[in-house]
């Protein structure tokens, strides 16, 4: 190979080239770690995810977005610290959404004939949004984990709150009070319905009751930060060139 | 004048950089081929996927799964081979301009894998979630199983490790040795496909609420985790392209 030789006959080819290539690496990127993650998140909070009556004010909140940071801090680490692109977390959120929306029609609902308002997925984009802002306006990871972090955690509930509110009005039905989630649960029964109407949300200070979203919301706030901490780095070596010689 | 039309009429003639037509039939077939196996699961898993004792059971999906098996590993054979046969043994000395188009080639590969990870990973796996949750189980080889585990996780690992292959013998970037990210995005989702054992061995094992979220799941999670070392082969990817244009884009 000639280092005076070009691989491009002008600069116009050059530019088309390089555009091409960038649609092609965003494609493959977007599928990708859609898939990977995905599979994570449905298999570490996917039963919150799926059915409505699983979307508690105490373990839904506390669990899903402490198992969702992970991705977008590893895809911040190699989209905003390699080519200062702020899209990172939202990209991720939205190929997961992308996967869960049409997961949720065609075979929840196209397959399995569960209705679209027992098993929409949650809303996972204003954390996202404000995760992105935080490392565009800041430049630190440490601002973005321990604010962008928090943020995370904290917006989870009252994003999700416009869409399941309707859902957690109390209901009365042969003698029982729930909600019309469980309602929907009880007609519904799957192999996975909890324990057949159970009480998903224990604990004594739920008793009070106005106090177990906020909580809940808080401590996944906080644990979201540590995880942020740790999928940055898990980022920066996914994203590492390195070769070795033998395996 | 003359060498000018010389060069245009080279230009003419030699292969485009990037086949679209490739690229966009690669993609169709993926689409149509699981648009076709999603139909299939939508009229045979309800008529003939309940009951693993039944004849028509057998017929429907256990012919399916030993058909698919034979394929697959066919395909992978006769696919992988013919990109070792035909590997380009002094692939240190081709022009800047057949590399560049090599590239395209390798990322028409990388869209394909994109596009068979998602069927796998995200639309057949969750899909198995509802399926086990309205159908209970008695036997590991599920319709829903027959086409997750044992379809489209082959279909992306032949995919990946065919991408993987046209790289290592076709372009100069790979020929110092082994990419450790390009390993952990194609070898990472391969073993998803073993951990199906442990995860077949517990529902086998444990009668237990079709969970989602149960820890016997957690070795996929470990393992879906690799797809992001996809974040590894862009960045070496970027570098030798960046390499190849630098110039003409100064």
């Amino acid at each position: 190979m000639s280092a005076s030789q070009s691989a491009v006959r002008s600069r116009a080819e050059a530019v088309k080239v390089a555009r091409t290539f960038d649609w092609m690496i965003l494609f493959t990127l977007f599928f990708v770690v859609l898939g990977g993650y995905h599979i994570h998140y449905m298999l570490t909070g996917g039963d919150w995810d799926f059915w409505s009556d699983w979307k508690d004010r105490r373990l839904w909140v506390t669990v899903a977005p402490i198992v969702s940071i992970t991705f977008p801090a590893a895809v911040q680490a190699c989209l905003w610290w390699r080519y200062r692109l702020p899209y990172g977390a939202v990209v991720c959120v939205l190929g997961l959404l992308l996967g869960e929306w049409v997961n949720r029609y065609l075979n929840f609902w196209g397959w399995t004939y569960f209705p679209v308002n027992i098993c929409f997925p949650s809303n996972l984009i204003p954390g996202a949004i404000v995760l992105d802002v935080i490392l565009m306006l800041s430049g630190s990871m440490v601002l973005t984990a321990v604010l962008g972090g928090m943020a995370y955690g904290l917006l989870f509930y009252p994003g999700n709150w416009p869409i399941i509110a309707p859902l957690h009005v109390p209901v009365e039905y042969n003698g029982m009070m729930f909600t019309l989630a469980d309602l929907q649960g009880y007609h519904y029964v799957r192999t996975g319905t909890p324990e057949y109407i159970r009480m998903v949300e224990k604990g004594t200070l739920r008793t009070f009751g106005k106090d177990v979203a906020p909580v809940s919301a808080f401590f996944s706030a906080f644990v979201s930060i540590l995880i942020y901490f740790l999928w940055h780095f898990f980022g920066q070596w996914f994203a590492s060139t390195k070769f070795v010689q033998s395996i | 004048m003359a060498a000018t039309t010389e060069s245009v009429k080279a230009d003419a003639a030699e292969a485009p950089l990037l086949n679209k037509k490739n690229m966009f039939a690669g993609a169709a077939l993926y689409i149509l081929f699981y648009g076709w196996v999603r139909w299939y699961e939508g009229v045979y898993g309800w008529s003939a996927g309940l009951d693993s004792f039944a004849p028509e059971f057998e017929v429907y999906w256990m012919n399916f799964l030993y058909i698919e098996i034979v394929l697959e590993v066919m395909t992978a054979s006769i696919l992988w081979g013919y990109i070792w046969k035909t590997r380009d043994r002094k692939v240190m000395s081709i022009t800047p301009r057949e590399e560049l188009r090599r590239h395209f080639t390798h990322w028409v590969w990388l869209v394909m894998y994109g596009i068979a990870i998602y069927y796998g990973a995200s639309y057949f796996t969750e899909q198995d979630g509802t399926w086990h949750q309205t159908i209970v189980r008695d036997t590991d080889f599920t319709p829903s199983h027959i086409i997750e585990f044992y379809l489209s996780y082959p279909i992306y690992i032949i995919t990946g490790v065919a991408s993987f292959l046209y790289a290592k013998t076709r372009l100069p970037t790979y020929q110092n040795g082994l990419p450790l990210q390009y390993l952990v995005s194609v070898i990472g989702p391969f073993m998803i496909l073993p951990n199906v054992g442990l995860n077949e061995w517990g529902h086998t094992f444990w009668f237990m609420e079709e969970l989602f979220v149960a820890p016997l799941h957690y070795g996929f999670v470990f393992f879906g985790w690799a797809a992001l070392g996809v974040l590894g082969v862009v960045n070496i990817e970027v570098q030798a392209i960046a390499k190849l244009l630098k110039k003409d884009l100064a």
